[in-house]
């Protein structure tokens, strides 16, 4: 082989190594945009509630109240609203049978009670007049509604029955099936019934345990690193204490769901699925994360500065307090968002200390049960309503939105706080 | 009289010896410059007298560096009043991240000298004339010190050092990474500062020493050769090697 031919088969095999490389990056950004488009076509019509608007007659007569007199809230409130529901329900069709009655009933969400006596109580001259009401159609029509639920398998095999797509599909043709932003979905907790469930209580309890981890974590780990970094001897002792943190930040999730049940239930005591001890647990894995950032930017402060300022009669406390750890923060800060990001999208420990339990109230403090949002999706992926699976999708959303945030938050710091130095 | 003095200083690296037997006086108000090829030990030497070798973990010093009588290398001396005593200047500038002013602030504030603001104010102009800096950084005294050049940066590290009125100023090479201006700038610099303060100066350049000193010290291999004026040294020194160095046969 010459010259010339070595030369032709470098410039062939370097246009290969890029070629590669090239396939690899689009290998992975196809992985994401699948995974990314899955993800918000299943997920955005959550964004998306199915309202049935039905003329109502607040008949006095129907709801045993005195027709001369105008109602108090409290003649409302002890109002019985579900046999009047059940008469408004049969107006839609009222040559109902008893069975056909109950699946106009299954048309709504079990709330139309409340529904229909809210409406009351907010619009008082309604009273004794014909008005149309919006309700909460059942997950079943939503997810007609929405194209998600096939209509054409046989009925036997179907939760939506003939009969009760034919009244919706009169209702539809009047235009009274709308659809409207699903605010419900960020303020209810969550719900045995799909049309209802949200967020509320999980997102709370992320929020809560990401606080109390974040509380706990961050000072114990800062305090550990920089008296690792900087004061602590260099020996057999110190260096046994630096292989077992880059251990515990290898070790599974789950182990430390397990420590969470065995000690701070089992012994301390504390109360059982709520985000302090959701947090602690949390914490416990964030500590090796958030310490192995801190040194790694304590290391990077150039030596040159300590020296400056020690010689220029500093202690070590006031040379680590003024100037070592200020330059290692944007460092230890952005490693602290990625340890809580991770903390954040953690469902292992949280499923071991009770934290998978169905909350239906949203969480006020730290110590009420909660959920969060990780295993909000997978209390959800498990459930067998269809309406369910958008709900699986918009949370991963609500997740992902928190996690790229957090990471951009990150970036931010990293780049707007770091000093340079030449 | 002596400001210094160094009696059979010995200092290791681990189980490398690299400093012996040092005995090495020092006069007051005066340029003492220590010479010698890399790796001789004088840098270690110099850390000696501000027990800056103490940030390294392995490195031992024994032996007694008196200062003003007193010996530095006691268990109980305290750090802290030792360096507010004898200041340093490092071979490469290393300003704080900080503003000019907070840089020279810093000290008086951590020693309590400034009472008020204006006395701060005052100080951090006058630390700043006496390094001959002050006309050129007055208008941006509040910019970050990183952003000045080089020469311009290693003045305000010597600003720095004197704005807590040191007795005696250490500088470890402080011109080997300047340019040729900056660093006259410097040596007349040193020459009007050794007025007020007692100077040691580690430098490779035998020039510099010549220029600047008036006594000098040759360092090799971790021995003090030979110590003396800087005109004896350079013009008649008595021992073969410092010759041979002097007249740049090895080194």
């Amino acid at each position: 082989m010459n010259k010339e031919e070595r030369l032709i088969k470098r410039y062939k095999a370097e246009k290969r190594f890029q070629f590669y490389g090239k396939a690899a990056i689009f290998m992975a950004l196809l992985f994401l945009l699948v995974f990314l488009t899955k993800i918000f076509s299943t997920g955005y019509t959550a964004f998306q509630k199915t309202w049935l608007v039905i003329p109502v007659n607040y008949n006095a007569d129907l709801l045993y109240l005195d027709p001369d007199k105008k109602p108090t809230t409290e003649d409302i409130n002890d109002a019985d609203f579900y046999e009047f529901g059940i008469e408004t329900f049969i107006s839609l069709d009222p040559d109902a049978s008893e069975d056909q009655i109950m699946e106009l009933k299954k048309m709504f969400a079990f709330t139309f009670e409340r529904e229909l006596k809210y409406y009351l109580l907010d619009n008082l001259d309604s009273f004794g007049k014909t008005v149309d009401v919006k309700l909460t159609a059942s997950d079943d029509l939503d997810q007609v509604f929405k194209g998600n639920y096939p209509r054409d398998i046989p009925e036997n095999r179907r939760r939506a029955s003939d009969y009760q797509l034919k009244i919706f599909d009169k209702l539809n043709e009047d235009g009274r099936v709308i659809s409207e932003f699903n605010a419900s979905f960020f303020t209810n907790a969550d719900s045995r019934e799909a049309e209802l469930a949200g967020i509320a209580s999980s997102f709370m309890g992320s929020l809560f345990s990401i606080l109390v981890c974040l509380s706990i974590a961050f000072p114990v780990a800062l305090l550990a690193a920089v008296y690792l970094e900087e004061f602590a001897p260099k020996n057999r002792f110190t260096d046994f204490i630096e292989v077992n943190i880059n251990n515990l930040a290898a070790v599974p999730s789950i182990v430390f769901g397990l420590l969470g049940l065995g000690v701070l239930l089992a012994v301390f005591g504390l109360p059982r699925s709520t985000p302090l001890v959701g947090g602690i647990t949390l914490s416990l894995m964030t500590l090796p994360t958030i310490i192995i950032a801190a040194r790694a930017s304590l290391k990077a402060v150039p030596p040159s500065i300590r020296e400056a300022a020690l010689a220029m009669g500093a202690s070590r406390m006031q040379t680590t307090i003024h100037h070592t750890v200020p330059l290692a923060l944007p460092g230890t800060l952005s490693g602290t968002i990625i340890g809580l990001a991770q903390a954040l999208g953690e469902t292992a420990p949280l499923i071991l200390i009770g934290m998978v339990a169905f909350v239906n109230t949203i969480p006020g403090t730290p110590m009420d049960p909660a959920a969060s949002l990780p295993v909000q999706i997978y209390i959800w992926a498990e459930s067998a309503e269809r309406g369910f699976v958008e709900k699986v999708s918009a949370c991963i959303m609500v997740l992902l939105f928190f996690l790229i945030f957090m990471n951009l938050g990150a970036q931010l710091i990293r780049h707007k706080f770091e000093k340079k130095w030449n | 009289m002596n400001k210094i003095e160094a009696k059979n200083v010995d200092v290791y690296y681990g189980a490398k010896q690299a400093l012996f037997d040092i005995n090495m006086d020092i006069e007051a108000n005066k340029v003492t410059a220590l010479i010698g090829p890399s790796g001789c030990g004088k840098s270690t030497f110099l850390r000696c007298l501000n027990r800056m070798n103490d940030v390294i973990d392995i490195c031992k010093v024994s032996g007694v560096v008196k200062i003003n009588d007193y010996d530095i290398n006691q268990k109980d001396t305290d750090v802290v009043r030792l360096r507010e005593k004898v200041g340093m200047i490092f071979q490469k500038p290393n300003p704080f991240p900080k503003t000019i002013y907070e840089n020279i602030s810093y000290g008086p504030e951590i020693h309590g000298i400034a009472q008020s603001k204006s006395e701060m104010d005052n100080i951090v102009e006058e630390s700043l004339r006496k390094a001959a800096l002050w006309e050129e950084v007055k208008d941006r005294i509040h910019e970050p010190g990183t952003g000045l050049s080089g020469g311009q940066q290693q003045r305000l590290c010597i600003a720095r050092t004197i704005s807590i009125k040191p007795e005696v100023i250490l500088m470890d090479e402080p011109c080997s990474a300047l340019d040729p201006i900056a660093t006259a700038q410097i040596e007349e610099l040193i020459d009007e500062l050794r007025k007020e303060h007692t100077i040691i100066i580690v430098t490779h350049s035998m020039s510099q020493a010549a220029r600047v000193s008036q006594n000098t010290g040759f360092f090799h291999l971790g021995k003090l050769i030979e110590v003396g004026s800087t005109d004896k040294i350079f013009k008649n020194p008595t021992q073969q090697q410092t010759q041979d160095y002097i007249t740049g046969r090895f080194g």
